[in-house]
């Protein structure tokens, strides 16, 4: 008994401190500002204070940062799932002549590091007219984030047993029938997990809103927050941490809601692949 | 070049690339030209809330006054203009106007081509309202105006703080490297901090470290514009910089201009460096130092050689590419216009001073609360600030140097001051390999 | 993975009925594989417009010297790799990038692999518990850079506070300015934020491993270290292997992190190759110069790459 008490907490506390950072996130965005310059700090704080999340949602454009980054993750969820469930289906289900291949293709681009495709892909939204607008963003995010969504299913599909769908054939159904009645319920579950991950991956990523965006119009959560907050006139950190906190609000919904969804996409795709 | 025949066929060479930039323009045309009102994008590093909200003031009148004209107001920032605007020029998405960036980065872009002469609007503004020889700084090589100033600024004011000197029983403000550093020893206790130096890889050090050798009495350009920097001068002022390292506080290894003023601000280094803003913030966010700050311009290898004071002459100017260069003119010609200026002027007290004549005898803009709390300072600013210069233009005797805004951006400067400070290299060699690589980018 | 196509219709020696079958199968089966290529030809356009199309292109942009703001180039053909590997700053670049690789996965596979056996028990609040250690995976890099840049804060951070409350340093740490501090905080921090994909990656696999197995080395008199070491890691084997290579790739091509982090400092002591494509790109303006870089990086993952994928093809067979 005593040595189950001793690994409990010896496991907790190596389970609060990996989690402290988030604790500290919490607890510095609701201190006023002078209480951060106090030496030593204080741990709790002394003062509650929220006006930073107020701060944050009327003075500044972060509504509107936090808007673009709804828009722009929602749509890539939804193109690339769309896009990367038939696509799965056909991968998995049918023959045909490349098809080993192309399954090959799906993992190399799913390694393929962005650095590489972000300078052509940058001519080519210039090019296009496109540059600086959501839609850039979301043709870029379709790089990284249809590789990843179809090996993701395609573990999932292939976890699908196939008598189900031969026997809706032999009853008579179309092959597309068949997917729609029998696959698409069965895959259900994985796709939920596919669309957070994908869903995920968009709301965080950084490096093409750096270089593809400069205009608050389009403008995403991560690389507005930066351009926003860290300025030459003054850090205010109370602030930059009301705004993480803000920014990690969908993955606090996610979290408390569907995480087995996610538990599920790593255990599918994430040893794998 | 987006057609991978091309690359069998080897037809590669300099007309790919222009195709390319000429198909761009063509694709673009016909989504603007539709557009009926005219939307202006304002670009500025300079996004204080206050300094926003007098924009948006300015903005607003325009807006009164040019129905159809709308004005977009977008925050850039000092370490982060340079990719930006790369970008933003290199896929035709451009601001039409863009404020408070340093005379030799427009020089620079200038040189390139990517921006719309400016002399009609310092016509529009009134050019004999201006201090004599305010616009030089913004003379192109070919005569024409790349832009014009939108304040001055003296950035590497010494920032006191009097009482910390009386407790340490400093009676007079240091004019001297050696002084400094005595001053800063006395006054580095209690978990107080000397002072807060940059020695990050970024632009503020490259600025700054420009300046420190200056003090020391060397330059990094000769005035035919060859890389002067393998001298006594130079190392003097590592020297002086790598001795100020144990009175800076230990995350100055990544300070840039907002760590600066946050440090000294907050009361953490008992001496600053930065512009006037220092006024305004210490007043708003930490009042009890409030009556006890001063500044003098930053002290000098020895009292024979001169201050000088680092003006990046803030600026106005417009990007060629701008499809509104019309609106957008008119828009940086109403900047001026007294009370939305002075406006501008007051969310930051002391920290843009005015370049109009007019503005600075306008008993409106004096009658500012910090002005007049800190009449000497402020007046001090002025001073350095209008004596002031910047990479781009070293001396009066320097020709404009186009290529300074690279040099800049390439960090060598803050690479050198980080190698030989922080890595503790061969200074000698360091400088060497520095030299050569702004040859390299000015030859380049 | 291997579909079974139409319906078993034919089985029986009948020749004529056989021949007909075999015909209707055909029949449906190039109607099936027809519809099978409609399926993928989405994917497939896609890939070819935003992957195999811009990576022609990046190879392409790599023979020129390009200015970034006007976009105008010159052909140089290979000079841009020729510069490349003589110039020092692409071999300490490299250095660094596997510095941080080898540093932060072993970090990760280490606390992963911990954390995993201590989660395989059966603690209090397990899932709790479990939640709070996925959260760092899942948090945007942007966030995790910001929170740690304020613990590690020379003047008001609360880690140089308790260290030096604890009595273990006088001086506040630089945590991200001066070496070899910023490289063991970038790998630290990069440790933190992905050691949870290992964690569940492990647990789910333990979770797989028949207890008979350790009940058959305790009946051995084998202790817990020696069960560990004797079932439990050869059963991890496998997974770890894959898991290795999965984060070597990802670890390898890491820019959020470091970039927001220490931006490559101090000088260049924490510039991997991604850091340097966008530093060539858009702050020296060197666009085909860039190109390159990216290049050579890509091919030195290649290595890995194909590694991995040979891997996966033969575990799919």
């Amino acid at each position: 008994m005593l040595r189950k008490i001793a690994f409990n907490l010896f496991a907790w506390s190596i389970v609060l401190m990996v989690a402290f950072p988030l604790f500290w996130m919490l607890v510095t965005s609701v201190k006023p500002q002078f209480e951060l310059f106090r030496r030593p700090p204080t741990i709790l704080p002394e003062t509650w204070t929220f006006e930073h999340y107020w701060k944050l949602l009327s003075d500044t454009n972060f509504l509107g940062y936090f808007w673009n980054s709804v828009i722009l993750s929602t749509t890539t969820t939804i193109v690339v799932v769309a896009i990367a469930t038939v696509g799965a289906y056909s991968l998995v289900r049918f023959r045909y002549k490349g098809r080993e291949s192309l399954a090959f293709l799906v993992l190399f681009t799913y390694l393929l590091p962005s650095v590489v495709l972000i300078l052509p892909l940058y001519l080519m939204l210039v090019q296009l007219g496109l540059s600086n607008t959501i839609t850039s963003l979301v043709i870029a995010y379709t790089t990284f984030a249809l590789p990843y969504a179809l090996w993701l299913l395609r573990s999932f599909m292939a976890g699908i047993p196939e008598d189900l769908e031969s026997a809706a054939l032999v009853d008579g159904a179309s092959r597309l029938g068949a997917f729609w009645d029998i696959i698409l319920p069965q895959l259900l579950p994985g796709i939920i997990s596919t669309a957070l991950f994908t869903f995920i991956l968009s709301w965080n990523e950084y490096l093409y809103a750096l270089v593809l965006v400069n205009s608050d119009d389009a403008r995403p959560l991560t690389t507005g927050v930066m351009n926003m907050l860290i300025s030459s006139f003054n850090i205010e950190w109370s602030l930059l941490m009301a705004a993480s906190v803000m920014m990690s609000v969908p993955l606090i919904i996610v979290f408390a809601f569907l995480q087995s969804y996610l538990t599920r996409g790593f255990g599918a795709g994430g040893v794998k692949g | 070049m987006k057609n991978p025949s091309m690359i069998s066929k080897g037809i590669s060479r300099r007309g790919a690339l222009q195709g390319l930039v000429a198909t761009t323009a063509v694709a673009a045309m016909p989504m603007r030209a539709s557009a009926q009102d005219v939307t202006l994008r304002w670009w500025s590093p300079q996004g204080a809330p206050a300094q926003v909200d007098a924009y948006m003031a300015q903005i607003a009148a325009f807006e009164a006054a040019n129905p159809g004209i709308k004005v977009v107001f977008e925050t850039t920032s000092d370490e982060g203009y340079a990719p930006q605007l790369a970008a933003a020029f290199s896929s035709g998405e451009v601001p039409d106007i863009v404020t408070h960036l340093p005379s030799f980065a427009i020089q620079s872009y200038y040189a390139n081509g990517l921006v719309e002469p400016f002399n009609d609007v310092i016509e529009a503004i009134g050019a004999d309202d201006y201090y004599p020889g305010a616009n030089d700084v913004f003379k192109a090589a070919d005569g024409n105006y790349v832009g014009t100033g939108i304040g001055n600024s003296a950035a590497n004011m010494l920032w006191l703080r009097k009482d910390l000197m009386a407790e340490a029983g400093i009676s007079d403000a240091p004019r001297t490297w050696d002084a400094l550093r005595s001053a800063c020893q006395a006054m580095q206790k209690n978990g107080i901090y000397g002072a807060p130096l940059p020695y990050g890889r970024n632009s503020m050090t490259t600025l700054i470290f420009v300046g420190v050798i200056h003090q020391a009495g060397g330059q990094v350009f000769d005035t035919d514009l060859n890389v002067a920097l393998d001298n006594q001068a130079t190392r003097d002022a590592l020297e002086f910089y790598a001795s100020m390292r144990e009175l800076c506080p230990p995350g100055a290894t990544n300070y840039s201009w907002g760590e600066a003023i946050t440090a000294f601000v907050s009361g953490a280094t008992a001496t600053g460096i930065y512009t006037g803003r220092v006024l305004g913030n210490v007043n708003a966010q930490n009042p009890p130092i409030a009556d006890s700050v001063t500044c003098v311009t930053y002290p000098t290898k020895s009292a024979e050689i001169p201050a000088w004071t680092f003006n990046d002459f803030p600026s106005v100017f417009i990007p060629k590419q701008s499809n509104n260069i019309g609106a957008a003119k008119a828009f940086a010609a109403s900047l001026f216009n007294p009370d939305g200026y002075i406006q501008q002027l007051h969310a930051a007290p002391g920290h843009v001073l005015p370049v109009l004549k007019s503005i600075n005898n306008n008993p409106a803009y004096q009658s500012n609360d910090i002005i007049q709390k800190y009449p000497a300072e402020v007046e001090l600013m002025s001073q350095a600030a209008a004596g002031g210069f910047n990479l781009g233009y070293e001396s009066a005797n320097h020709p404009s140097n186009d290529k300074a805004g690279e040099v800049v951006g390439s960090g060598v400067i803050a690479d050198m001051v980080q190698r030989v400070v922080l890595n503790g290299e061969n200074a000698d060699q360091v400088i060497g390999e520095t030299t050569a690589a702004i040859d390299s980018i000015m030859n380049g | 993975m291997l579909a079974a196509v139409g319906p078993p219709a034919a089985r029986r020696p009948d020749p004529q009925r056989y021949a007909m079958a075999k015909q209707q199968q055909t029949v449906l089966e190039r109607q099936y594989s027809r519809l099978g290529l409609l399926l993928i030809a989405p994917t497939v356009l896609v890939f070819c417009a935003v992957i195999a199309y811009p990576l022609v292109s990046a190879i392409y942009l790599s023979l020129f010297k390009i200015f970034t703001p006007t976009l105008e180039g010159t052909w140089v053909g290979l000079d841009n790799y020729r510069t490349l590997l003589v110039k020092g700053e692409f071999w300490t670049s490299l250095r660094a990038n596997l510095i941080w690789t080898v540093g932060t996965l072993t970090l990760q596979i280490i606390f992963g692999v911990g954390m995993a056996l201590v989660l395989h028990q059966n603690i209090w609040f397990r899932s709790l518990a479990r939640s709070l250690i996925l959260f760092p995976y899942f948090i945007s890099t942007v966030v995790a850079v910001l929170v740690w840049k304020w613990l590690f804060n020379d003047l008001y951070g609360i880690l140089n506070h308790l260290m030096i409350s604890a009595g273990l340093i006088d001086w506040p740490i630089d945590y991200l300015g001066t070496m070899p501090n910023a490289m063991i905080s970038v790998i630290l921090v990069g440790a933190w934020k992905y050691f949870p994909f290992v964690v569940i990656a492990v647990l789910a696999r333990l979770q797989s491993i028949p207890d008979q197995l350790y009940e058959a080395a305790r009946i051995d008199g084998a202790g817990p270290i020696a069960r560990f070491f004797d079932v439990t890691l050869p059963q991890l084997r496998e997974v770890l292997v894959v898991i290795i290579m999965l984060r070597a790739i990802w670890d390898f091509k890491e820019f959020d992190l470091i970039f927001l982090l220490t931006g490559g400092g101090p000088v260049t002591s924490t510039q991997t190759l991604p850091l340097v494509v966008y530093k060539e790109a858009f702050a020296l303006n060197q666009m085909g110069m860039a190109a390159a870089y990216a290049v050579i990086m890509m091919l030195i993952m290649l290595v890995f790459m194909i590694l991995y994928m040979r891997r996966t093809q033969r575990e799919d067979t």
